[in-house]
């Protein structure tokens, strides 16, 4: 568990400093690029520090569900 | 501390219990609704917005995003050592964790202070009506965390603790919970405008 913790810690430390420097960059598909990477890192914490890996499918169903729903109607609003 | 094994592959009990995860959805769609109204709104008036973004550091931004992020870190590595029954690593991690939480909370002081200085609060535009609400109301979220960890911290030192791993894991559920908050926060304040 301590090994994909912490390989998972560094992944979204990599995310979270890749967003930063991408936002600098110009053209429509940053804003993309943004918030799928925000995505990737909800999943990351929902799954793997908070072991939802480990619930029943009905709650990754549910939590997946939400962030596609969220990040889809941030771009619906954008475009 | 008690100990008993948990099927967390059945559907009322999910990691930290299903009560935790009704008050967490509850609380993600709050915010992620605050947050699509902030973008509607950012869509009338897209220069007011830009303008407004950019009075704000995108570098605090980051390093609070690595402070939470390495705070749930050590949340979960700390949940793991106690469910060995290593309660003297668990107490350090969750002294980590705390740590981690307390710079957060710190540095958004210095932010706090630096827009009020700037005489930038809550009334100033729509865009900072809404940094204000929603940074204000997740900082809330994150002193009754810490203070539910404090008192975590302290409990389980205890030889006559009756704390349960799945009390220990519900506090760590609305820990991440405020990580998964400032994740849906960031990008939408700090970035996209």
């Amino acid at each position: 568990m301590q090994k994909i913790a912490t390989t998972t810690w560094i992944i979204l430390i990599i995310l979270t400093i890749s967003s930063a420097l991408i936002f600098k960059l110009d053209g429509s598909y940053v804003t993309i690029i943004i918030l799928i990477l925000s995505a990737l890192k909800f999943l990351g914490i929902s799954f793997q520090f908070m072991e939802m890996k480990k619930a029943h499918m009905a709650w990754k169903t549910i939590i997946i569900s939400f962030i596609i729903v969220f990040v889809m109607g941030q771009l619906l609003i954008i475009a | 501390m008690q100990t008993q094994q948990i099927n967390h592959k059945n559907f009322y009990f999910p990691p930290g219990g299903i009560l935790i995860w009704i008050i967490i959805f509850l609380e993600l769609l709050t915010f992620g609704i605050a947050l699509i109204a902030m973008l509607y709104y950012g869509n009338q008036d897209v220069e007011g917005f830009n303008s407004s973004r950019l009075k704000l550091n995108t570098t605090y931004g980051m390093l609070n995003t690595l402070f939470l992020l390495t705070s749930g870190y050590f949340m979960a590595v700390s949940v793991t050592a106690l469910k060995k029954g290593d309660k003297r690593t668990f107490n350090k991690l969750l002294f980590y964790t705390v740590l981690f939480g307390v710079l957060f909370l710190c540095l958004k002081s210095l932010e706090y202070y630096e827009k009020l200085s700037e005489g930038i609060g809550i009334a100033y535009n729509t865009f900072f009506t809404f940094y204000w609400m929603l940074t204000l109301f997740h900082v809330i979220h994150v002193v009754v965390g810490l203070v539910i960890l404090t008192s975590v911290y302290f409990g389980i030192r205890k030889e006559t603790s009756n704390t349960t791993i799945e009390d220990v894991e519900a506090s760590a559920a609305f820990w991440h919970m405020c990580d998964l908050i400032w994740i849906m926060l960031f990008p939408v304040i700090y970035l996209i405008f």
